[in-house]
């Protein structure tokens, strides 16, 4: 991509559906649907809406539904928010510090592997079940 | 055949004579009083010494295999060394006997008192101690695999490098007691009382950051309820199931890589670092946790409520959560919580 990406800056609003091939950077706030390769997303930017991403690395704002390969995330997941990814990050806040990240009512659903809800015998190993590109069984 | 009858001993007890090393199979001789004789490398096998007053008297290397020997007063006997495979010590009273390297494999010892004895080396796999006051025991080295051990009091007890794997201690008092290098693998240690228990491998004291408690690897623990004090540490690579656990505020509890806590709920104030598994039961399985860190190959599945101030949450990469996120009630029940992770417009 030549280091190009789509910037929405600070003061900037926008509404509906984005797709790009570029990487996104939000400063402003984006409501709707998005697509796109990577999604950054500033402490001052907020991001409401279904969003398919391969990475997602946010500081600001979210709610809606996030699905990504990759998320790191801080500063603060709205209700009602769900977030699938194969992997996810959060870095623990000092325990004096201010929080890393602030959630609200949300769902987590992380990694490839599907976990079982019964675990019978600790010498019992289960093999995890297939699962498709999307992670899903 | 034996040596000697019961009148032959009565009569050789009474002249001074010796009886060590007689053949004494199926001696019959309950309520005898025999306080002090020695019986040293005497075969007993199969005798019959019920309620027998045997205080002070010296069974060294003796056989007792079988003997019946219920309701006997053995206190402060030397039973060092002798084999007493089978015998039935039910209320037997072997208060300060001395039991170092005896054989009391599947032995009947329920409600019988071994207070202050010593059993270092003994062989006690698959024994009968139900109910037994064991406290203040010396039973470090000893075999106590598949024992049932339960509701018996181990009060200061020395279990140290002792053999627990597999026995029944459901409700045991262990009190005080010493599980340095215990193997415990298998255990049941459902309600038991491990309060000021000192062990590295089960639980152990560390100055003044209180008490730190380790759960070992391969121990099961099932439909247990347990609280852990403010300021305490706890640490599980065993299973847990089926169990619930309260926490003082600044708990440090970490469920181990080895660690599997399923069907479990936690409650408190605590700090919780999953290596292992956590699986909840009933939602929420985790509620009002200060700090909750899932690590890279640890998982989660489970509702988490947070508290009112939230929780500090950490997520390693190569953690797995199926995980929901809760908001705890408010406290006063009147105005929007401040944070800011409010309701989505």
């Amino acid at each position: 991509m030549n280091g190009r990406k789509t910037l929405v800056e600070e003061g900037t609003q926008f509404k509906g559906s984005m797709t790009s091939d570029c990487p996104i950077e939000v400063k402003g706030r984006i409501e709707g649907d998005l697509s796109a390769p990577s999604l950054q997303v500033s402490p001052s930017g907020a991001v409401h809406g279904k969003v398919k991403v391969g990475a997602i690395q946010s500081q600001g704002e979210l709610a809606g539904e996030f699905d990504a390969d990759t998320v790191q995330l801080s500063g603060t997941v709205k209700d009602n928010t769900v977030i699938r990814a194969k992997s996810l990050e959060v870095k623990l806040a000092p325990a004096n510090g201010k929080m890393q990240v602030i959630f609200g009512e949300c769902q987590l659903e992380v990694g490839n592997e599907q976990p079982t809800k019964e675990i019978a015998k600790p010498a019992s190993v289960r093999p995890p079940e297939p699962v498709d590109a999307n992670g899903t069984p | 055949m034996a040596d000697l009858t019961a009148d032959a001993v009565l009569r050789k007890i009474k002249t001074g004579e010796k009886v060590e090393r007689a053949d004494l199979r199926g001696l019959a001789m309950p309520k005898a009083l025999l306080e002090g004789v020695s019986f040293r490398r005497c075969d007993l096998d199969g005798a019959n010494l019920e309620g027998a007053r045997l205080a002070k008297a010296l069974f060294n290397n003796a056989s007792l295999r079988e003997a019946f020997l219920a309701g006997a007063d053995m206190r402060e006997a030397n039973l060092d060394g002798a084999d007493l495979e089978g015998a039935n010590l039910q209320g037997a009273i072997l208060v300060g006997a001395n039991l170092n390297r005896a054989n009391l494999e599947g032995a009947n010892l329920q409600g019988a008192d071994l207070s202050g004895a010593r059993l270092t080396h003994t062989q006690l796999v698959a024994a009968k101690l139900g109910g037994a006051n064991l406290t203040g025991a010396n039973l470090s080295r000893a075999d106590l695999s598949e024992a049932d051990l339960s509701t018996a009091k181990l009060i200061d007890a020395n279990l140290e490098s002792a053999d627990l794997s597999g026995a029944n201690l459901e409700e045991a008092n262990l009190l005080n007691a010493n599980l340095r290098d215990a193997r415990t693998q298998g255990a049941n240690l459902k309600n038991a009382n491990l309060t000021g228990a000192d062990a590295p491998g089960l639980v152990k004291k560390e100055g003044t950051e209180g008490l730190k408690r380790y759960f070992g690897k391969g121990d099961v623990l099932r439909n247990a309820h347990l609280e852990f004090d403010s300021g305490a540490s706890v640490e599980i690579e065993s299973l847990f199931e089926q169990c619930t656990i309260a926490l003082g505020e600044g708990t440090e509890f970490v469920v181990g890589k080895s660690g599997t806590l399923s069907g479990c709920q936690i409650r408190g104030a605590g700090r919780i670092t999953i290596h292992g598994k956590f699986v909840e039961k009933e939602s929420p399985g985790i509620t009002g946790a200060t700090q909750l860190v899932v690590t890279s190959g640890g998982s989660l599945i489970g509702a988490v409520e947070q508290p009112a101030d939230y929780t500090r949450f950490g997520f390693e990469p190569g953690c797995i959560l199926r995980m929901k996120i809760q908001q705890g009630k408010k406290k006063d029940g009147g105005a929007e919580r401040s944070g800011k992770a409010g309701r989505q417009r």
